[in-house]
């Protein structure tokens, strides 16, 4: 579904990426692994169109992205959950939710008039949050009044409720409690069984051999593993050995 | 203020239902940062009809809306610009350029009045394209370009008129500013139309929303697909547009094309944009709040002149509340800033505490495994 071909992309000196490929499945769960610095989030950013590679392609159904660009990307059904949580401060949940995707009124004067159904937007917020058991303020509160965590909870809701094809969601559980982690992982295992697939970068390992079918491992630039971890022989002290450069796949194997 | 919301994050458990509660009211208060003005202006106009009879009357309130009419419609994309952290400053030049352009069209080259009117229409909508493209598109300081604009234009109006005033347009062209369509004003007329049309793009479409997310958060903004250069670019062409037409309004009433039309506007529309409650960096406001400081400004001069208090008082007063205004605009944003979590019982637990949690829960305890089995 997603395939990325020996991407390769340097920032002056630093050589972020070199030659690195992927492949991504319908319905699967892959995890990027690896240090900081080792090349994961620049990766994501050139899947979710933030960033050009200098060499190598981004496809999807075989077919490279037309153009450039985050909106690119979007339309190309790759959805992302950003780190930096890209929600706006001053609008409400529900806008944030929907912000530069909002529904319109039916009819064909509710289309050209481009008039907002607001309460159909509330609506359909409030249902996927019940639906991935997150309890957060009215959707009418303003983004700036959410703490981080629940940020994070919107933002993941937000890729969730705009499901594409591919979901990216760099450490989406990164600033979550407890309760909600738990809520966001089921979510990602729940987006396996809808056919959507999704890249997963995270620190945790646990949780990374919890809920992903494969996982890619970085390390300083290049892929150096790519491992099925539905045959339940990769325990998390394998990844952190690949990710420290500790052990090889080649260890690995034999 | 500052005190009170330190308080309130430091509260121990006891105190939290009476925090939660005032911290509430605060935050309601902010909800209505241009309702706030809107109180106030009643409280003005209550205070006029008590001290002068003759205030509260149908003839003089269309006053009032005729006088704010032109500065009232040039700040409907005034604000939609402020509230995406854009500025338009050549509002008040484009509209001499627009009415000395006018002259021009009409008495020197004998453009018929409708063709006259369109082109100088034409020509504010082009400058507002300029300024658009240069910051919409470009990038470039919006306060910069459109006070390259306020200079420019008014250069070029003067060098094409040579300083010379047109008059005697006829009756036809004086409809425009000082006409009647069943007892209300022209300009009224118009001034109510364009807002009424700002307040749908506003409230009912996605613009209204987008320009908040272009002044708030631009990356966040650009990242879910917000058009961030041609939207702004968009709104200067009918910033540019509405400042024309505001020139050619006060040509009509004074059967006058003169370059100087206009001079001052862009201070007074930013004048009740800021009393509206539109934050000078954009990010936060509303078009309701706008229309309470336009009529703020014009209920104030009215009122002040009906009780024997000359013109200048006013204006001292309009600089008193901008202050106070800005004082508030402060306190707002201290008051947004207070997560809202930390206060409301939110049985999810994703409190305040919920970002200490996930260090120890989601990140450090296994790399800490981690570096124990790699040395094994």
């Amino acid at each position: 579904m997603l395939a990325v071909r020996e991407i390769s992309k340097r920032y002056g000196p630093v050589t972020a990426l070199r030659g690195v490929s992927l492949e991504l499945r319908r319905g699967e769960v892959l995890a990027l692994v690896g240090d900081n610095g080792a090349g994961k989030s620049t990766l994501v950013s050139i899947i979710s169109g933030m960033a050009r590679p200098d060499a190598g392609e981004v496809l999807i159904d075989g077919e490279p992205f037309a153009g450039h660009g985050p909106k690119a990307a979007r339309e190309a059904g790759i959805e992302t959950v950003f780190q930096n949580l890209a929600l706006v401060q001053t609008l409400s949940i529900a806008e944030n939710v929907y912000l530069g995707r909002e529904l319109y009124r039916g009819g064909a004067l509710g289309r050209a008039l481009r008039f907002l159904d607001k309460r159909r937007m509330r609506r359909e917020v409030e249902t996927t949050f019940d639906r991935l058991g997150l309890d957060l303020p009215p959707v009418t509160a303003k983004a700036g009044a959410l703490s981080g965590g629940q940020r994070q909870a919107v933002a993941v809701a937000r890729a969730m409720l705009w499901q594409r094809k591919v979901v990216v969601m760099d450490e989406p559980v990164a600033a979550l409690g407890v309760r909600q982690t738990e809520a966001v992982l089921s979510l990602v295992e729940r987006l396996g069984q809808h056919g959507v697939a999704t890249l997963l970068v995270s620190h945790n390992m646990e949780h990374v051999l919890r809920v992903a079918h494969r996982v890619a491992v970085m390390r300083l630039g290049r892929k150096v593993a790519d491992l099925d971890l539905r045959t339940g022989e990769v325990s998390g002290m394998h990844l952190v050995g690949l990710i420290t450069g500790g052990i090889t796949e080649a260890d690995l194997s034999s | 203020m500052a005190g009170t919301t330190g308080a309130s994050r430091g509260a121990s458990k006891t105190d939290r239902s009476f925090n939660a509660a005032s911290h509430m009211a605060l935050r309601r208060l902010s909800a209505a940062q241009g309702g706030g003005l809107f109180v106030a202006l009643l409280a003005l106009a209550a205070y006029f009809t008590f001290a002068n009879g003759s205030f509260l009357t149908r003839s003089n309130l269309l006053v009032i809306l005729l006088q704010v009419s032109v500065v009232g419609m040039v700040a409907v994309p005034g604000a939609m610009l402020l509230v995406a952290g854009k500025l338009d400053l050549s509002v008040g030049s484009l509209a001499g350029l627009a009415a000395a352009c006018f002259g021009e069209f009409n008495k020197i080259m004998g453009w018929p009045l409708g063709f006259a009117i369109v082109g100088a229409l034409l020509v504010g909508a082009l400058w507002g394209l300029m300024n658009g493209i240069l910051v919409g598109y470009f990038r470039f300081s919006p306060v910069i370009v459109t006070l390259g604009g306020y200079a420019g234009a008014s250069g070029v109006a003067q060098t094409i008129t040579a300083d010379a005033t047109r008059t005697g347009f006829g009756p036809v062209f004086a409809v425009l500013g000082n006409g009647e369509i069943a007892g209300v004003p022209v300009p009224v007329v118009i001034f109510v139309a364009v807002f009424a049309i700002g307040a749908y793009c506003w409230y009912e479409t996605p613009i209204g929303r987008h320009l908040i997310g272009i002044g708030a958060n631009p990356e966040a903004a650009e990242a879910v697909g917000v058009a961030t250069r041609r939207l702004p670019c968009l709104v200067y062409i009918f910033s540019g547009l509405a400042a024309a037409a505001g020139g050619l309004i006060v040509t009509s009433q004074l059967d006058g094309a003169s370059v100087q039309i206009g001079a001052g506007l862009e201070l007074q529309v930013l004048t009740a944009i800021l009393l509206g409650g539109v934050a000078f960096n954009g990010g936060r406001g509303s078009l309701w709040g706008t229309l309470a400081g336009i009529l703020f400004i014009g209920v104030l001069d009215d009122g002040l002149i009906l009780i024997n208090i000359g013109p200048y008082v006013a204006d001292l007063a309009i600089g008193a509340v901008l202050v106070v205004a800005a004082g508030l605009d402060v306190l707002y944003q201290r008051i947004e800033r207070l997560p809202m979590g930390t206060l409301e019982a939110v049985p999810s637990g994703i409190e305040g505490t919920g970002v200490a949690q996930q260090r120890t829960v989601a990140g450090n305890p296994t790399r800490e495994h981690g570096i124990r089995d790699t040395q094994r």
